[in-house]
Formats: C-alpha cells, sequence, structure tokens
C-alpha cells in the first residue's frame, strides 16, 4: 500500500473473478486486487503518486472495464476515482449494495454502444447542389468575390453541414431507439451532430451495428457516422455524485 | 462518412487506440461517481472534450470552405473548360480540402498533446481517425466531361 490511495475501476457481483494479466493504471502498472464485501466486489489497484489523463492510464482503466465486462456485468467507474483505503471502499460497498445489486442486474447481458454524428466534411458537392442559401450565397462569390461574402458563404455551408448531421443522426436515433433497452445523450463534443449512447442486448449488438452501418452507408452525404462498442455502460450508471469534485493531488 | 466499428477489440487484446479516441469523454464524463471516493484532479480535461475533425465554428474555418466551395466552382460549372484547367481545378480542389483537413487535424494533435504528452505515446499515431477519401462521384463527373 502506498500512501496516495486506491484507484477503483469497478464494482462487480462477488462470484466475479478478476481478469489475469490485467495492468492497472500507473507507471509501472499497478496489480490488480479485489476488495469484497457482501455481495460485491470492487477492483482496485493502489493509486499512482501523481494520476492524470494519460493515454497509458485510460486505455489500462477501459481496458480492465471491457474484460471484466466479457464475464458478467460491471460497474464502470467514471476514470479517477480513487477511495482513501480499502475500509471505505468495503464501507461504501455495504452502505449501497442493494442499490448496486440492482443496477447489476439491470445491465446484465447488455453493453453500451455509442454513436455520434459528425457533419460530412467531404460532402460540399453535394451541399452545394441541394442548400439553396448556399448556392444562392457561392453565386454572389462569383459575382463578387470579397472577403465578407466567402466568410458568408462558408458559414453557410458550415451551418448546413451542421444541419445535415443533425437531421440524419435524429432519423437514425428513432430507427435505433427500438433496437435498445435504454438511450442515453452523450456530453457534448464539440463539433458534434449527435452524441448517443445505446444500452443494448449483447446478443443483439451485432445487428445493431449492421443497422447502424447500412444507415451511415445510405446517408453519407449527410452525415459521418462514428459507432464504438460494444463498450462497458459507462453511461447507465449512477453518476448522481458531486459532479467532478475535483481534490489536488 | 465512413462507420468506424470496433467490433474487434472486445476481447481478448487490448483495445486500440482507435477506441479510445472515440470514448474520451464517456470515459471521463460518465461512469459511476460515488460521494467519499475523490476525484483526482485532471489536468487538461477540459481540452480532451475536442475532438479533431470537427467543423470548428470560426472565420478562419468559414474561409476554408468558401475556398473549397469556390474550387467546385471551377470544375463543374465552367462551360469552356480545357482539360488542363480540369487538371488545374483537381489540384487545386485537393489542395482546399486538404486544408480544411489540415485545420481540423491541427485540433486533434493539440488534443494529443493534451492526453500524453509523455514518454508512453509513442504509438500515439494510431489515435487519429482514419482518413476518408474523396466520393467516387468526382472521378465520374469528370470523365462525362472530358468526354463530351
Amino acid at each position: 500500500m502506498t500512501g496516495s490511495g486506491v484507484y477503483v475501476y469497478a464494482i462487480v457481483p462477488a462470484v466475479a473473478e478478476l481478469p489475469p494479466n490485467t495492468a492497472g493504471v500507473g507507471s509501472p502498472p499497478a496489480a490488480l486486487r479485489p476488495v469484497r464485501e457482501g455481495k460485491l466486489t470492487a477492483v482496485v489497484s493502489d493509486a499512482p503518486e501523481q494520476l492524470r489523463a494519460r493515454r497509458r492510464d485510460l486505455l489500462a482503466h477501459q481496458d480492465i472495464l471491457l474484460r471484466l465486462s466479457d464475464d458478467g456485468p460491471v460497474l464502470p467507474m467514471r476514470f479517477g476515482a480513487v477511495a482513501p483505503d480499502e475500509e471505505s471502499v468495503r464501507a461504501q460497498l455495504a452502505g449501497s449494495q442493494t442499490e448496486h445489486l440492482a443496477t447489476l442486474r439491470h445491465l446484465d447481458g447488455a453493453v453500451e454502444i455509442n454513436l455520434k454524428a459528425f457533419p460530412a466534411q467531404d460532402s460540399l458537392a453535394s451541399v452545394v447542389a441541394e442548400e439553396k442559401n448556399v448556392r444562392r450565397l457561392r453565386e454572389a462569390v462569383r459575382r463578387r468575390p470579397d472577403y465578407e461574402a466567402n466568410v458568408r458563404l462558408g458559414e453557410a455551408v458550415a451551418t448546413a453541414l451542421a444541419r445535415r448531421a443533425g437531421e440524419a443522426g435524429k432519423k437514425l436515433l428513432h430507427r435505433l431507439t427500438p433496437m435498445a433497452r435504454a438511450v442515453a445523450t452523450g456530453p457534448e463534443v464539440h463539433g458534434c451532430a449527435l452524441n448517443v449512447s445505446f444500452l443494448v442486448d449483447r446478443r443483439e449488438s451485432d445487428a445493431f451495428r449492421t443497422t447502424a452501418r447500412t444507415f451511415a452507408d445510405a446517408h453519407r452525404e449527410h452525415v459521418e457516422l462514428r459507432v464504438a462498442g460494444p463498450l462497458p455502460c459507462y453511461s447507465f450508471v449512477p453518476s448522481h455524485g458531486r459532479r467532478a469534485s475535483v481534490a489536488g493531488v | 462518412m465512413t462507420t468506424t466499428m470496433y467490433a474487434d477489440e472486445v476481447a481478448p487484446c487490448p483495445p486500440r487506440a482507435g477506441t479510445l479516441y472515440d470514448v474520451l469523454e464517456l470515459i471521463l464524463d460518465r461512469g459511476m461517481v460515488i460521494d467519499v471516493f475523490v476525484r483526482v484532479s485532471l489536468v487538461g480535461i477540459e481540452i480532451l472534450k475536442i475532438d479533431a475533425r470537427i467543423v470548428v465554428a470560426s472565420v478562419d474555418t468559414y474561409l476554408r470552405f468558401a475556398e473549397a466551395c469556390n474550387r467546385l466552382d471551377l470544375e463543374r460549372d465552367s462551360g469552356s473548360t480545357t482539360i488542363p484547367e480540369l487538371l488545374g481545378g483537381r489540384a487545386a480542389k485537393s489542395i482546399g480540402k486538404r486544408k480544411v483537413r489540415k485545420a481540423a487535424e491541427s485540433v486533434g494533435d493539440s488534443v494529443r498533446k493534451a492526453v500524453g504528452g509523455g514518454e508512453d505515446d509513442e504509438d500515439e499515431q494510431e489515435e487519429r481517425p482514419k482518413k476518408r477519401r474523396a466520393p467516387a462521384r468526382d472521378g465520374s463527373n469528370r470523365r462525362r466531361r472530358v468526354e463530351a
């Protein structure tokens, strides 16, 4: 044990086993260990002295959650959760056992699939062809090419791209929602017209992705879709604690 | 335009960087929060939310879009285009596109710096999303016009 606390990756049912040969956060990677209490296990390691959102540590966090997800339901912790010591982890597990078990049941057999809709930046030709406003401004620039006219044209293009992506994204949302157990809006990502996560039966996840891909192919001039998953169910666990509480390290 | 799938990354091998890139905001902004667990301060966390290939609403981006748009004009609308002009227009257009892309990528670079900035980032190139190809349509249009 070090003095810097216990890094918590996830909470899983007590029966779950830790994935073998899995490296935790930190350099050198910290060893994973279980903290068991009642019907629950917290997957933890020593917390590194100076934890940052490093690529290596984010990957370690994500990888552990993915491996745990292969074996059963998982409550994924948000990156960077550090408990003062194992005792406080046990106390938390004991105090919230009912709630955690209910969430685990809810997530059993499910995965998260995240979908982001971005403007189709390579489809300028179809924007010019289909957007009246863009066409009009483009003509204006051709008649009288000046700075202002170009800014207006470019702004109209950017607006049209974003609107087209948003519309296509909403269409897809309608299409996919009936295939999911639950839907959650993702955090705002700059420039992303739509960021949504779906809670999907693991067995259905291939069909789900195929549907999304087919839609993407049919609407490639309106939207660029990025589909990630199956993922740990980040977006379907309680996150009502102190929001992004920050403590100095 | 492309749909990015990561089906093969679930297990058993570690997920590729692309997965991380696409779900950064979920790892950092979703997931369970428990009051008694402190969340360590994460330097650069705001910057991390910026995605690379994004339409940044700035005059600079607008001008790049306008330029790309005007290049399209050269190709599509001039009735008496000669083949050299055509080729010139093509080259100019792809330059325009590259500029747009470059502006977007420079945002991505700053993200990567924020994420890693460290010694352990030797493979960070993979984090960049795959380049998209220009629509095939461009080629066929051009061919038709040359024949006409």
